[in-house]
């Protein structure tokens, strides 16, 4: 059994993925689903407003640089959403490890931040703690 | 080499001379840059023979003009015919652990966190080498999610684009992948088959390339490494030369090659540097142009 089995949560917790990279949401997808997750995946904020719309999540893992909308801006949106969506936990993970940049994600609505590279231990243990998956 | 009376028959009787031959291995090479001698003779003369019947031609003069005139895209068929592509995952695994324990560490010395990283396998197949390298960077490679990975998969041969794509593979080409990785990243469909992870098939880009045609080979420039493996076996020296200086071109400066672990570039082309590290040789196009040519 690797760690990240181990870290698995017993009830599935409904997690959002979204990266514009393939690689990247698999890699992220398949540390997640071993740990007991229901993954959905979204290729930019676009896509990833219209799937928070359309189905209930847990959580939001969030990459920052996407094209035609990115992380920040996705934030954003949901947070001004009138709905329940506005409270959805979001992890943003990014590749800047700047001061100014962990206040912008706070400011634009981030619950918690990782710098890239996110091991798949550390991915599934954040998962875990923000979805509410009880551990 | 094959006397008249052992030449082969196709179903319908039709039999092909050493002269046919020759014209149709001269024909190839034009059009491929792959030299096939004597001692491929009795593979030839049976993908010759399937591809008369194939076309119900009847003769090898009226296929020879069927082939000349490129009707119904003759020329892709018999390329497709005449490339060997069986091979399986993990193959040349040594080479994987080398682009993870040294190549990577310095094709990432001159980027920034989120840039590319561009990796093309030529020719890829049937997709077993994109899929393996692709499994690799994310079994192994710590770094995987801190840049953009990008990794293209090209050949000659349409078929084995099109199976690519599909990507359903056997027990053979699955043998060297553990139960867990088969489980992770496969999902089984019938007759012991596996299909690729859509995911994985996304982060995949499949096109058709020739080696040796020089202006096909400026679309694709930039690459930090290349798997060419057992191709250039195919080629005569001066084939060979033009395909070493394309994929010369087509990488990024400091970006290396891997080649089959019978194949060498120092007999081919001075252009790359001979980079030796525990895992296996590779070559290097220099981070300056006058280092090489």
């Amino acid at each position: 059994m690797t760690d990240v089995e181990q870290a698995a949560p017993p009830s599935r917790r409904r997690i959002l993925v979204v990266d514009d990279s393939a690689l990247v949401r698999l890699y992220y997808r398949d540390a997640l689903e071993r740990a007991g997750f229901e993954v959905e995946q979204a290729i930019n904020g676009i896509e990833a407003m219209e799937k928070v719309l359309a189905q209930p999540f847990d959580l939001a893992i969030v990459d920052v640089n996407m094209p035609r909308m990115d992380g920040f801006s996705f934030l954003r949106t949901l947070r001004r959403n009138a709905t329940d969506v506005a409270t959805l936990p979001a992890l943003v993970i990014t590749t800047e490890a700047g001061e100014q940049d962990l206040d912008t994600a706070r400011a634009a609505g981030a619950n918690f931040y990782l710098v890239k590279p996110v091991s798949q231990q550390d991915l599934v243990r954040h998962a875990a703690a923000l979805s509410g998956a009880p551990t | 080499m094959g006397t008249a009376g052992s030449e082969p028959r196709g179903p319908r009787g039709v039999r092909v001379t050493q002269e046919d031959v020759r014209r149709l291995c001269e024909f190839l090479y034009r059009r491929t840059g792959m030299l096939f001698d004597d001692n491929k003779r009795y593979y030839i003369d049976r993908r010759l023979v399937e591809r008369i019947d194939a076309t119900k031609s009847g003769s090898f003069p009226a296929y020879f003009a069927l082939l000349r005139s490129d009707a119904d895209h003759e020329i892709e068929q018999l390329i497709n015919a005449f490339t060997v592509n069986e091979t399986y995952f993990n193959r040349e695994e040594h080479q994987l652990r080398c682009m993870t324990s040294d190549l990577l560490g310095n094709v990432i010395r001159g980027k920034r966190p989120g840039e590319s990283i561009r990796i093309w396998s030529i020719p890829c197949s049937s997709g077993e080498e994109p899929y393996s390298i692709a499994i690799w960077l994310m079994e192994n490679w710590r770094l995987v999610d801190s840049y953009n990975i990008e990794i293209v998969g090209s050949d000659i041969d349409t078929r084995a684009l099109k199976a690519a794509g599909e990507g359903v593979y056997g027990a053979r080409a699955l043998m060297r992948l553990s139960r867990d990785v088969i489980g992770r990243y496969f999902q089984p469909v019938a007759d012991g088959e596996h299909r690729i992870d859509p995911g994985l098939r996304e982060s995949i880009q499949f096109t058709r390339a020739n080696l040796i045609d020089s202006s096909e080979m400026a679309r694709y420039r930039g690459f930090d490494i290349v798997f060419c493996r057992n191709v250039l076996i195919y080629f005569d020296d001066s084939s060979r030369r033009i395909a070493a200086e394309n994929l010369y071109d087509c990488l990024a400066a400091g970006g290396y090659i891997c080649l089959g672990h019978s194949e060498t570039m120092s007999r081919i082309s001075p252009l790359f540097r001979v980079c030796r590290f525990s895992d296996a040789i590779v070559y290097q196009r220099p981070e300056s142009d006058h280092d090489g040519r």
